[in-house]
């Protein structure tokens, strides 16, 4: 019975805070409708430079007329087969400048076709299919075997910097491949027709590849629940309305709060990073000053964050609350596990609006790619828009703070 | 502009939810005043206080502290507030938090270190200035609160029952410096529930629902009820106060 007086009473207060109750109620199903409509586990958007240098053209031996020319465009109905949900193609002409595209403002790979594809891929055909009879002219030739053409291969750049992307994007084109060369009865594979160039040489691991926002999610969790937790303590205790009605203003607690939790944040911050390097050899060959500025920001924009939560949450339990609504979608949409490319498009502005998908960003590029700090100028200016932003906002809501009540 | 009334309060009007908590009150308390904040529980001191020292927003009427209408950051440097919580940190020792609020009233080290001594001695607390607060009394915390109030010497205090918990001894030692302080034209507006404490304002302000009932000498008030002590005449006041709304 007293058991069940203890059930009661917890039960009951918990069904009167309006707020606690919005909270217990959304917060599974939130979580389950991110989740479910985040990762997609297909690709789309993937950007793809194309060079088609492919002059669409085919010379055969005939037993009827001798050498042939036809015309048979390969490269450009493979192109015409690519998915286009999958990909956004850009075409390209300079083979070179295409492969230099890569890595950059989001091009994941970049496809080159040489002069003589169609050729070799029909020739090959030919060759291991035996003759076949096609319409030329006002008849029909019997096209016959000759011998190898080189060269057929396709060059394909690849950022394997995102080892799941990589793979992805490399399936995609296989298969694409697999339905072309089928149309030619072609016992050609399309490992055989791609040559590929990864830009990492296959060293990122997936660990490494996912360390930077697993780092990043992890500053976010630490970080906020402990500023929100000890501000919302302030509040409730009544020393923050102390601190409140002495001649301090608003901006000059805000600043002093964010400041102390900032340098806290950067110590664990420091702390995550030579953990994750020294222990698991998470690759880093970026520069450290730039990884610390990324970080600096970010952990700025965290402070003003939490300091917001602190503002509506009426006590800690809620301030917790708060803290993972902010959580959940930091490591489903900020592209820490799958990339952005992978969710669907209504889903993206979610993942815009993350610090941590800017971060997350920034890291990679830097730790795994080695990037400079014009590289990461864009997720930078994000990010200190973000730590202005809500720093602002904490200190107009700073004054509301000190109602206890 | 300096005012000759310290606290001027007028038609002040403030409602959480369907909850009046001040219902168009107006309020004088010149220089030097000992002015004692009566009534009972819920009749709205506390939101009174908060909203004299601009911590809440009133919903109607204006309130002016030494001549400022609040919320006035110039104020500030000479407002002392005691809340009702201890509003202390637990986890810093006695001089640690006089130390802290002390430095944010621009003190210095050593005008802290003073101050600290006179006040300690006045709360009794000289031998636990390093103790940490989480370790003490709750009525030794609430002293060490007053202490912090009083820390920066305001011209203006608002103690929001700064001897509850207190015992009697030091309680009337408390009071003993109230006075002394208003002798040095120091305000101090003070709420109370106890009749001894009222006796020693110079003026008691009677609150019930978010009214000023009455407010006058603790004499004044005797005469108006006719009453034969205190304790009758609030209990008086607020029979009239539930009766009258």
């Amino acid at each position: 019975m007293t058991t069940l007086s203890i059930v009661r009473n917890v039960l009951y207060r918990i069904v009167h805070d309006l707020r606690t109750v919005a909270l217990i109620v959304i917060l599974p199903l939130f979580f389950v409708l991110l989740y479910g409509n985040s990762f997609t586990g297909s690709y789309s958007g993937l950007k793809l430079v194309v060079v088609n240098q492919d002059n669409g053209l085919a010379s055969v031996r005939t037993e009827e007329v001798g050498r042939i020319t036809i015309a048979v465009d390969l490269a450009a109905s493979f192109i015409d087969a690519l998915d286009t949900e999958t990909f956004e193609v850009i075409e390209e002409t300079d083979a070179d400048a295409a492969a230099t595209l890569v890595g950059q403002s989001g091009v994941r790979a970049a496809i080159v076709f040489p002069i003589s594809f169609s050729n070799a891929v029909v020739n090959e055909a030919i060759r291991s299919s035996g003759a076949r009879r096609v319409e030329y002219e006002e008849g029909t030739v019997t096209l016959l075997p000759g011998e190898a053409v080189e060269g057929q291969r396709t060059q394909l750049t690849l950022d394997d910097s995102n080892p799941l992307l990589a793979g992805a994007l490399l399936a995609s084109l296989e298969e694409t491949f697999g339905r072309m060369l089928e149309t030619q009865q072609s016992s050609l594979t399309a490992e055989e027709l791609l040559n590929i160039a990864p830009l990492y040489d296959g060293e990122i691991r997936t660990l490494d590849f996912t360390a930077p926002g697993i780092i990043g999610f992890a500053m976010t969790l630490i970080t906020v629940m402990l500023t929100a937790m000890a501000i919302v303590r302030e509040r409730t205790s009544g020393t923050l309305t102390r601190i409140l009605i002495a001649p301090v203003s608003a901006w000059q607690v805000t600043v002093g709060y964010t400041l102390a939790f900032t340098l806290i944040a950067l110590f664990q911050a420091a702390e995550l990073f030579s953990a994750s390097v020294m222990l698991f050899h998470i690759r880093f060959v970026g520069n450290l000053g730039v990884v610390v500025l990324v970080v600096a920001l970010f952990a700025v924009g965290l402070q003003g964050i939490a300091t917001l939560i602190s503002t509506v949450a009426k006590n800690e339990a809620q301030a917790m609350q708060f803290v993972l609504f902010l959580l959940i979608p930091s490591i489903m949409l900020s592209g820490v596990f799958w990339p952005l490319e992978a969710m669907p498009n209504a889903i993206r502005p979610l993942s815009y609006a993350m610090p941590l998908t800017y971060a997350n960003t920034a890291l990679r590029k830097v730790m795994l790619a080695g990037a400079g700090l014009g590289d990461v100028r864009f997720e930078m200016i994000v990010l200190a828009g973000i730590a202005f932003g809500t720093l602002l906002l904490s200190i107009l809501s700073m004054r509301r703070q000190a109602i206890t009540a | 502009m300096p005012a000759e009334q310290v606290v001027q309060a007028d038609g002040l009007r403030k409602s959480f939810g369907n909850r009046v908590a001040l219902d168009g009150l107006s309020l004088r308390v010149p220089q030097g005043q000992l002015y004692g904040l009566a009534g009972p529980n819920g009749a709205g001191k506390t939101t009174l206080i908060r909203t004299l020292c601009g911590l809440l927003r009133p919903d109607a009427g204006e309130a002016r502290l030494l001549g400022w209408r609040m919320p006035n950051s110039r104020v500030r440097s000479q407002l002392g507030y005691m809340p009702q919580e201890f509003a202390v940190y637990d986890d810093l020792t006695v001089l640690g938090n006089m130390a802290y609020f002390g430095s944010l009233y621009g003190l210095h080290r050593r005008q802290i270190r003073e101050r600290a001594r006179e006040l300690l001695t006045l709360v009794d607390l000289s031998d636990r200035e390093r103790q940490r607060v989480g370790t003490l009394s709750g009525g030794m915390r609430r002293r060490v609160s007053l202490a912090v109030a009083l820390l920066h010497k305001p011209r203006l205090a608002f103690l929001d029952e700064p001897t509850a918990g207190v015992d009697p001894k030091l309680r009337r030692a408390f009071w003993d410096h109230f006075n002394q302080l208003s002798d040095q034209d120091v305000t101090l507006v003070v709420t109370t529930h106890l009749v001894e404490e009222a006796l020693r304002c110079h003026v008691v302000g009677f609150l019930n629902a978010g009214k000023l009932l009455t407010q006058g000498t603790p004499e004044e008030i005797l005469a108006e009820t006719g009453a034969g002590n205190l304790d009758d005449a609030f209990i008086a006041l607020q029979e009239r106060g539930e009766g009258g709304s």
